[in-house]
């Protein structure tokens, strides 16, 4: 099963579209689930990612409106896998590890999907496994210098998930491999 | 002989199709006799039931669809009369006086078509001479000048000798005086071709008036018999560029023109165009064109001539395609073009100005296509369409009429088919022609502008360019003088607005010219701050984006910028104003997310004033709070923001940092609902943990008597909330961050703090609550903090640096 993770594009305020090579790579019909971390920040936005799947979950990012119907997280089961979904930037300090496996805990989940830093991450704590998939856009962030395009594509079967990094990187799209057992 | 219907209660078509029932019926025994006769050899038995068959060509009642049916038919018949009688000929049994014979047909139509039944059996038997049998032929026709029968007789006489006309040039030595060559070949087709468009022509006379247009569209349905003598015309091999010129071409237009039948002269010019060669066209264009000025007024002459046009451009990029010069450079295709059709607006006052548009459509077409690097061509274009418009003095074309879709098609060609801004700004006379749309023109093609320039990612380097594009995209931007103000669907206008939005992403100067890029976002502002307040709050936030990122590129360069800082300064404070905007036009949360990241932003760049600009954009921040943001869950959630921020922003003296960390401390408190309250105070407590401040050069600031107060106070509110279950799930919060803290060296805070937290849970709360999913919820939640508690506990880490766990009350 192939999930999509993705987040903090930022259209149209910080960017105006998500790079060809990457839309070149998201092909409608292959994608199961799309879990979005939030910050979109359109409509055409939404419209775009509800073409590539049919099942989308999007939760409100600090720059989603709050009059938006999205929750502020939201828990999802794919397979044998129970998949958290949070913004991040109600997690004080932001990105930092320790309160995210506290969030992790109260949710119960084996795998904690976050955004807002703009940063890709993927790591193991504790036997459970977090997520970042960075900004898709490689949108500005004031405390983030070095910002790369990012999202993640999971590819969930029973009790392992393989996630793939895709990377634009010198125009240039890198992926990379990671795996993780449920135990 | 089909006999007139005698019962009235048919409609037309069946009437037809009963009178061509009988006729093909006639046809079939007809036929069969003539074969049977044939097989017995008795000709002349066989030739008279061909011309009884042949009879039913005579008739009047038939439609031309009708009549086109039986004269199939009956061709099929002939064609086995045509096989037998060559075979006699090939095998020596020469029919004497065949010729003489079929005369003896009674009636002229049978007797001709058998007489070119002969003729091009003589013809291929080599019999006699074929010049002398061709010329015949095609003048015998002449007998027949009933229109429809006209035509299909001659039709059969082109279809017969398709393959038998002397195609040979004149000094070929088998062009003998008996074969003929080509000009013989010619002038039979040419002769056959004047008489088929007179009948042709002549169609539109015969019958009632209010018949006229069921007329016009039998002669349609005729057309082809028509055209097929220039098709034959255009394959003679023989045929070379000098008779074309000289002969074919002139002799072609002559009856074209002296017709005097629009509809003739439409179909007529348009075939020309199809069936010769383009190379032929290139060479005889004013022949031609000439020809064109002197049709008849109903005539679409614009049609005729955006089909030449176009079959040319596509020639010339086939010829472009093969690394051929597009067009043979002593031929000035379009200079010749352009001059036909100011020729022919002359001439034609009354022509519909959007047929002269879709003159000039064609004309744009060619220069792509044959000219493509001479701008300045399509550039002539659009001002030879302006001097149109101003000739006939509309102030604004309707968008919905056929002018304004033909000027919308117009001005859509340069920016497809350059899909340049740039280059689209060198046309002058673009911006002009745009102005004489109205305004839902206007918007069209500023829509499809944007679009183009957002699909091919064209970026705007320079501030003349911002102007001058912002100003063709004046619909999208502000409202207009002639726009109906109400009306249109907000979420289209969300839509239009937020392509916008997109587009200010592609202002971006080369990066070695930042003042540049200054510059261009200084310009923009200006230009979409006349939007109002409906607009801004979709296109200021990407400009302060921009000025974001335009700030730290001049940091990153400022070993190469002596006045760097004070550039800097000026964005800031150029933000600032947005952000102001944005507040005026009664914004509130949008702003002061923005005035927060101009804080965070203001802070990772070290120059002079940022500690006083960031501390100013902290406390916009914070006084749009207190003024404007009244809901309690939107104030939950900018307060999270407030704190988290602060947490990040390092550029703060004490003196400075201090006061905004109290007054976080006293909004968490002040919130409506006390689980609110409880988060976030939590959150705050942060600030007094891990946030740092200018003296502490990036050291955390680990309070940890104050951190252990705000959760003190967290605690407590906690404790005020009534519902066990809302009580025991704060709580269960609160253990996890009382151990973070300590798990990071707080010192203030105890395995105690921790062991009472989950007692007052376990014994006292959870008890109270009545089995359901929110118990369990807690009771997971609890049961894996307890989890990792106990691994800690009873794997102390070997490193000093964790505090031990000894002493953790977990049953």
């Amino acid at each position: 099963m192939l999930v999509l993770v993705l987040g903090d594009l930022h259209i149209p305020n910080r960017c105006n579209a998500l790079p060809a090579k990457f839309k070149k790579l998201l092909v409608p019909g292959r994608i199961h689930h799309i879990l979005c971390t939030g910050n979109l920040c359109s409509k055409e936005t939404l419209d775009y990612l509800k073409t590539l799947a049919s099942d989308v979950h999007i939760v409100r990012g600090d720059f989603d409106k709050i009059s938006s119907t999205y929750p502020e997280q939201k828990v999802v089961t794919v397979g044998q896998f129970k998949i958290g979904l949070v913004h991040g930037h109600q997690i004080v300090p932001w990105g930092d590890p320790e309160s995210l496996a506290s969030l992790q805990r109260q949710l119960g989940v084996d795998i904690l999907i976050t955004g807002h830093t703009h940063k890709f991450e993927a790591y193991e704590h504790d036997g459970k496994f977090f997520i970042n998939p960075g900004s898709a856009t490689g949108a500005y962030n004031p405390i983030n210098k070095f910002v790369i395009p990012s999202f993640v594509l999971m590819d969930i079967q029973s009790s392992t998930v393989v996630t793939y990094v895709y990377q634009l990187v010198d125009d240039e799209v890198k992926v990379e491999r990671i795996e993780y057992k449920k135990n | 002989m089909p006999t007139m219907s005698k019962s009235g209660s048919m409609s037309p078509l069946e009437d037809q199709d009963k009178l061509l029932d009988e006729a093909l019926s006639v046809v079939k025994v007809q036929a069969l006799q003539m074969k049977r006769c044939l097989d017995k050899r008795k000709l002349m038995d066989a030739l008279k039931h061909a011309s009884t068959m042949l009879g039913e060509l005579r008739t009047s009642l038939l439609s031309p669809k009708s009549y086109y049916e039986l004269y199939m038919a009956i061709c099929d018949e002939l064609q086995h009369l045509e096989m037998y009688l060559l075979d006699e000929f090939q095998n020596g049994r020469k029919v004497a006086d065949l010729y003489e014979l079929v005369q003896y047909a009674g009636n002229i139509i049978p007797r001709l078509y058998l007489l070119v039944t002969v003729g091009v059996v003589y013809i291929k038997t080599n019999e006699q001479s074929r010049r002398d049998i061709l010329r015949d032929l095609v003048e015998m026709c002449r007998g027949v000048q009933h229109p429809l029968r006209g035509l299909f007789l001659r039709n059969y006489l082109l279809q017969c000798t398709r393959n038998l006309l002397p195609d040979l040039a004149e000094n070929d030595p088998l062009a003998t005086e008996s074969y003929g060559n080509v000009r013989d070949a010619v002038d039979f087709i040419q002769l056959n071709f004047s008489e088929m468009n007179k009948l042709w022509v002549r169609m539109a006379y015969q019958g009632h008036s209010r018949d006229k247009e069921r007329r016009e569209r039998e002669r349609q349905e005729l057309r082809l018999l028509v055209g097929t003598n220039l098709v034959r015309l255009a394959q003679l091999d023989s045929v070379d560029v000098e008779l074309y010129k000289k002969v074919v071409l002139p002799g072609i237009l002559e009856q074209v023109v002296s017709c005097r039948d629009a509809l003739a002269q439409e179909y007529l010019m348009e075939c020309i165009i199809q069936v010769f060669p383009d190379e032929v066209h290139l060479d005889t264009l004013h022949t031609y064109l000439k020809a064109c000025a002197e049709l008849h007024t109903d005539v679409k002459v614009h049609v005729i001539l955006v089909a030449l046009v176009e079959r040319l451009a596509a020639y010339g990029q086939r010829q472009q395609a093969l690394g051929q010069p597009p067009i043979p450079p002593h031929i000035p295709l379009f200079d010749i073009f352009s001059d036909q059709i100011g020729n022919i607006a002359q001439a034609r006052p009354e022509m519909p100005s959007e047929n002269l548009v879709s003159l000039q459509v064609s004309l744009i077409s060619l220069a792509f296509r044959c000219y493509p690097e001479k701008i300045n061509l399509v550039d002539k274009v659009l001002e030879s369409t302006l001097v149109a418009l101003d000739k006939i003095a509309v102030e604004k074309v309707d968008f919905d009429s056929a002018l304004g879709k033909e000027l919308n098609r117009l001005l859509r060609m340069p920016i497809s088919h350059y899909n340049s801004l740039v280059t689209l700004l060198q046309l002058p006379h673009f911006g002009q022609v745009l102005q004489r749309l109205d305004f839902n023109g206007r918007k069209s093609v500023a829509l499809h502008l944007v679009n183009n320039a957002l699909d091919n990612e064209t970026y705007i380097t320079t501030q003349e360019h911002v102007d001058a594009v912002l100003n063709m995209l004046a619909p999208l931007i502000c409202d207009q003088p002639d726009q109906v103000l109400t009306g249109q669907d907000a979420e289209d206008f969300a839509e239009e607005q937020n392509l916008m939005a997109r587009m200010i992403h592609l202002l971006a100067a080369e990066d070695t010219d930042l003042d540049q890029q200054y510059r261009m976002l200084t310009s923009a502002r200006k230009q979409f701050g006349a939007g109002g307040a409906r607009r801004i709050p979709f296109t200021l936030p990407p400009l302060i984006y921009e000025a974001f990122k335009l700030a730290r590129k001049y940091f990153d360069v400022r070993q190469e910028d002596e006045l760097w800082e004070k550039k800097c300064e000026k964005i800031f404070t150029f933000c600032h104003q947005c952000i102001a905007a944005l507040v005026k036009a009664e914004l509130a949360e949008l702003p002061l997310r923005l005035f927060l990241q101009g804080a965070l932003a203001a802070s990772q760049i070290i120059f002079g004033t940022h500690e006083t600009l960031a501390y100013e954009f902290i406390s916009q921040a914070f006084t749009l709070y207190e003024e404007e943001i009244s809901d309690s869950k939107a104030q939950f959630a900018a307060l999270t923001l407030m704190a988290a921020s602060l947490e990040k922003l390092d550029c703060f003296s004490e003196e400075n940092s201090a006061p905004v960390r109290s007054k976080c401390a006293l909004l968490a408190s002040a919130l409506l609902r006390k689980p609110d309250q409880c988060r976030a105070l939590i959150l705050v407590s942060n600030l007094f943990w891990s946030s740092t401040t200018k003296e502490l050069e990036g050291k955390p600031m680990r309070d940890g008597k104050k951190v252990l107060e705000c959760l003190r106070k967290a605690g407590k509110v906690a404790t005020e909330c009534l519902d066990p279950g809302v009580q025991a799930q704060l709580i269960v919060e609160l253990v996890n961050v009382y151990v973070h803290f300590f798990h990071q060296g707080n010192q203030h805070i105890t395995v105690t703090h921790i062991n009472e937290l989950i007692s007052k849970v376990r014994q006292d709360l959870l008890p109270q609550l009545e089995n359901s999913d929110e118990k369990e919820l807690i009771e997971r939640h609890l049961g894996a903090s307890c989890e990792m508690l106990r691994h800690r506990r009873d794997n102390p880490s070997t490193t000093s640096d964790t505090p031990s766990y000894q002493g953790i009350i977990l049953d």
